[in-house]
């Protein structure tokens, strides 16, 4: 199995603010990498970095082998993005909305193809002909997760997913992340501990900028000598404050 | 191309589903045709005002139309901008070309929809108050004001791209009463003179309303016809390359 993901050192300063400090990280093709932390720790940049909106200051990043900054054409075609914030077009559809993405990231012949198969793997099929602003936040969410994967990208991001969503809305979710698991390797920013626990192979610790800790949940237990993600993540913010 | 014309549907689906859109964009024209031709009909024939006659009417609502065509391009961009929806479309294949097209497209056909709505409009009135629109004259006006839709067009692009959602409409209305003023829509402009019309012979509207005008009226005079439809067509090119270039540093800004 290859490497999906590989920075080194990446940097991005905003004038006096260090946003990410030199992040080091390799993700496995397959992998669902949880990046957790919490406001401000530079989780959304590092997504903006490797998904070339922002270009890092110094370091390097790849994307199955391409680099951000200077194939960035080619990375775009192999990545798929949930914004932090709803990014669904209001007044079309759901089932518009899928067809402008597929339109966008598919061949002509591929589109309504995958529109169809996305609708049915999101369940969606009830809502296709409902314009996208008023479906709940859960359904929004949803849709968001499901424009970003209908080009069938190599890696997925999705920043903060269950954001402001109630546990019932958070945990269908859950299940529909973890289905896409198997096809593509994920990147999953969030502040939720137990977000992380439930949905990451691996686990990414940051704050101010810096990776504080990687590994597993295991890992992250035996290195801390604490029990559960919540207690793992106070005991190395402890240290590092 | 296949993403530009992606991003043109969408945007156009977004203009027709609103019904502000139809309002500013349709109804607005027509009423003010409506209203205007009402006011003509009260206008004593001896004051020689032929201003507010259909055949110079029509051309200056068909102009004063298109620039609430500028106010939805502006809004439109400033709204896809202050949300996430862009930052999804800047990580995807898209390029510059495919934005800047992708919201000009949709906004011409509308703009051509516009000015044939209110070009019939003018037929029906023209017919109502016995004063005969030259046919072909109309017909040609719906391809001469095309070049004044890309150039209203691109300034809203630029307005949607240099300012927020809350900025870019104040601003555009502010160009929507200046334009109207000096581009000779509702009063005769050269016959002002002075300062009014110094700055109207500076700025591209003057010439889109003398354009439509002439073009309804089949009068192909170099003062009237072509060296408007130049100015127009080069005003529409440079803001459009403008519009190309300013919304490409952006993007580009965004990424630092």
């Amino acid at each position: 199995m290859g490497y999906a993901i590989r920075t080194e050192n990446l940097i991005k300063r905003y004038k006096d603010k260090t946003a990410v400090a030199g992040l080091t990280l390799t993700v496995n093709e397959g992998e669902l990498i949880a990046l957790l932390g919490v406001n401000g720790a530079g989780k959304t940049t590092t997504v903006k970095m490797l998904t070339c909106l922002t270009k890092p200051t110094e370091g390097r990043a790849e994307i199955m082998g391409c680099d951000v900054v200077k194939d960035s054409e080619n990375v775009k075609r192999l990545v798929g993005v949930s914004p932090q914030d709803t990014s669904v077009a209001e007044n079309l559809t759901v089932k518009e909305n899928l067809e402008f993405m597929a339109d966008i990231c598919l061949p002509k012949e591929k589109s309504a193809a995958a529109v169809e198969k996305t609708i049915k793997a999101f369940s969606l099929e009830e809502f296709k002909d409902k314009k996208a602003k008023l479906l709940s936040g859960g359904y929004k969410r949803k849709l968001s997760i499901a424009m970003a994967i209908i080009g069938d990208p190599k890696v997925l991001f999705l920043d903060e997913p269950t954001l402001g969503l109630d546990v019932l809305a958070r945990r269908q979710l859950w299940r529909e992340i973890e289905a896409l698991k198997k096809n593509m390797t994920i990147i999953l920013t969030t502040h939720y501990m137990e977000e992380a626990q439930a949905l990451a192979d691996r686990i990414v610790i940051m704050n101010e900028g810096k990776v504080m800790a990687i590994g597993t949940l295991e890992e992250l237990e035996n290195m801390t000598g604490r029990k559960g993600l919540e207690d793992v993540f106070i005991s190395i913010a402890e240290k590092t404050a | 191309m296949k993403r530009t014309m992606a991003f043109a549907k969408r945007n156009l689906i977004e203009v027709f589903r609103d019904p502000l859109s139809w309002i500013f964009c349709i109804a607005f024209p027509i009423v003010m045709l409506i209203i205007m031709s009402i006011v003509n009909s009260a206008i004593p024939k001896e004051a020689g005002n032929t201003l507010f006659r259909i055949d110079n009417l029509a051309g200056g609502i068909a102009i004063f139309g298109q620039m609430f065509i500028m106010l939805f391009t502006a809004i439109a961009v400033a709204k896809d901008r202050s949300g996430a929806f862009l930052t999804r479309l800047y990580s995807s294949p898209m390029k510059s070309g495919d934005f800047v097209w992708g919201y000009i497209l949709p906004m011409l056909l509308t703009a051509v929809i516009q000015v044939i709505v209110s070009l019939v409009a003018a037929v029906v009135i023209s017919l109502i108050s016995d004063y005969s629109l030259s046919i072909a004259g109309l017909l040609l006006a719906v391809v001469a004001v095309i070049p004044s839709a890309l150039m209203f067009s691109s300034i809203g692009f630029l307005f949607g791209t240099f300012f927020n959602e809350k900025a870019a409409p104040g601003l555009c209305s502010i160009i929507i009463s200046l334009g109207a003023m000096i581009g000779g829509i509702w009063f005769d402009v050269e016959g002002v003179g002075g300062f009014m019309y110094k700055l109207g012979r500076c700025l591209p509207f003057l010439y889109a309303t003398k354009l439509a005008r002439a073009a309804i009226t089949l009068n192909f005079g170099v003062k009237e016809f072509l060296l408007p439809l130049g100015v127009v067509v080069f005003a529409a090119i440079v803001l459009t390359v403008l519009a190309g270039i300013v919304f490409n540093s952006r993007m580009r800004a965004d990424q630092r």
